[in-house]
């Protein structure tokens, strides 16, 4: 009988193992890959300048930085400006859009001719009570409404394979986890 | 260190995945997401204020459904109770989160929300130390007197008010042996669900006294049965959160694997206790958040300009994090210590249960 069970928990613990790995290995790959990226990086939400915020994160008033404004761009180098209007594909390598209101603000960054000039990269916010450093990126962006879906099921999908492996194990190794008696004494 | 391209910075991961272990084990104990704790803990690693957030919300899910498969095992779970509030739940998040909506909309947001979790946190923390205080007196004297006490005792007899409301239909939960009017049920669901939503948390340190005092199950079968409700909530402020870009699925995935082995312990380590011991634990990190949320909203009434208040309260929440860890590490310790003959201190026995 308890060798049954044993055998029962180590078909369990392989079967489970292998999903769980398979699982993170399609989300590691899915990130790697960049596809995850395309998916959250994936339109407009706004008109203005999509940028690869990496570029420029070490600007400031007095050093500020240049960025070339290419309009038409396929894939962002560098420091390199794509105008773009919302609900349009955001350019291979954007993380961010500069909104037109705050260019025409000024404070942040700024045009100039062919040139869009950066001189705040990055401003302190806070949330919860708690601060931290608010850049360009993720903003102006769309994620791919799909990705919500997708997101759910993977966490529902690596839970379930984790938690059931997590089970198999226990079973395989012979630690007996019983019911709990809640009314008994 | 890992790159985080949809974070936009760099964290080492084995920071994330100790994170993911430590709330797994408070999680799997007491039946909570853990949203409080984390939050806070993934904006001092670096990530911004909303990824942080988000990135939270979707780890809860998939830590919920690990932690319910291993209280699905322990038998801690009462389905019929469970899917009953389900509905209600999920309207109460949507009710609430309209109204945090609302109340930013009227520039109230950041006073408003910390004011009123500081109110219920620290009420919920006072009825909860209270009547656990009671139960631990009682069952100390029941043993004193040489009977032997069962897994649960409260004192609290809201629950009993509640039992009584005769508006059909009336639902029976077979395993946590309660027949209460479906609507009760259903309200709990949505008062705790507003709650949550409002909030932007889980919502188990709000349920799970829900279930214990107003509905009347035990302890364990409320953390059980809450953590269900977790991953229903979980799961539709995942899916929210990542249609609004805050979600970066690798810093998940790191927290969910952390939290696989965290949650496997906290949830077997309810089998060492007597359901006073897991309410304690849920009121000391009701007392702890408030302590936190109590630092942070006087750093915002105080114009943010107290800078040490800000660093106190991350401190106090990740401290937090760690003393409720080594409290349910000790319990389960005494209890094996108990159950050998070796000596614990005097406040232990009533709190544990023999060790097999």
């Amino acid at each position: 009988m308890a060798e049954n069970h044993r055998t029962r928990g180590t078909i369990k613990f392989v079967v489970w193992s292998i999903a769980s790995v398979a699982m993170v290995y399609f989300v590691v790959h899915s990130y790697n890959s960049g596809q995850m990226v395309r998916w959250y990086y994936y339109q407009t939400k706004t008109d203005g300048y999509a940028i690869n915020v990496n570029s420029f994160k070490d600007a400031t008033k007095e050093k500020p930085a240049v960025l070339q404004i290419q309009p038409g761009v396929q894939k962002i180098e560098g420091r390199v400006a794509v105008p773009v209007k919302k609900g349009d594909r955001l350019p291979e390598g954007a993380n961010g859009v500069i909104d037109k209101k705050v260019l025409e603000a000024g404070k942040r960054a700024k045009l100039e001719g062919d040139k869009l000039v950066v001189i705040a990269p990055w401003e302190i916010k806070d949330s919860k009570g708690f601060k931290y450093k608010d850049t360009f990126i993720h903003k102006g962006v769309q994620t791919n409404p799909w990705s919500g879906v997708w997101n759910v099921a993977v966490v529902i999908a690596l839970g379930l394979c984790l938690g059931l492996m997590a089970e198999g194990f226990t079973d395989f190794m012979g630690w007996k986890i019983k019911k709990i008696e809640h009314y008994g004494h | 260190m890992f790159d985080f391209a949809i974070g936009g910075m760099q964290a080492p991961i084995f920071l994330l995945m100790i994170t993911g272990f430590t709330v797994g084990i408070v999680g799997g104990f007491v039946g909570v997401g853990g949203g409080y704790m984390v939050t806070p803990a993934l904006i001092v690693f670096g990530f911004p204020g909303y990824i942080a957030s988000g990135t939270d919300a979707t780890h809860i899910a998939g830590k919920g459904v690990i932690a319910s498969i291993r209280h699905r095992q322990l038998g801690n779970i009462d389905w019929t109770l469970a899917l009953t509030m389900v509905g209600g739940t999920m309207l109460g998040v949507e009710l609430g989160v309209r109204l945090l909506n609302y109340t930013k909309s009227i520039g109230l947001s950041g006073p408003a929300l910390l004011t009123g979790s500081v109110l219920i946190m620290f009420g919920l923390f006072l009825y909860t130390q209270i009547e656990t205080h009671r139960a631990h007196k009682k069952i100390h004297e029941i043993s004193e007197q040489g009977e032997t006490v069962g897994r649960e005792l409260k004192t609290s007899k809201v629950h009993i008010w509640f039992q009584s409301i005769p508006i059909l239909p009336i639902v029976k939960c077979t395993h946590a042996r309660v027949v209460i009017s479906m609507w009760a049920i259903v309200l709990v669901g949505v008062a705790t669900g507003v709650l949550a939503g409002f909030f932007g948390v889980g919502g188990g340190f709000i349920r799970v006294p829900a279930l214990v005092y107003v509905i009347g199950a035990t302890t364990h079968i409320g953390v059980g049965t809450d953590l269900v409700e977790i991953v229903v909530s979980g799961a539709y402020g995942a899916m929210r959160q990542t249609m609004s870009g805050n979600v970066d699925m690798m810093a998940v995935l790191f927290m969910i694997l952390g939290a696989m082995i965290g949650a496997q312990f906290g949830s077997i380590a309810t089998s060492f206790v007597r359901g006073p011991a897991i309410r304690y634990i849920l009121s000391y990190s009701l007392i702890l958040a408030t302590t936190g949320a109590l630092l942070r909203l006087i750093y915002v009434l105080t114009g943010q300009k107290i800078e040490f208040l800000a660093f106190f309260a991350v401190v106090f929440t990740l401290g937090e994090m760690l003393f409720l860890c080594l409290f349910i590490v000790s319990l389960v310790i005494f209890s094996v210590r108990h159950t050998h003959g070796k000596p614990v201190p005097k406040w232990v026995p009533p709190l544990v249960v023999a060790a097999t």
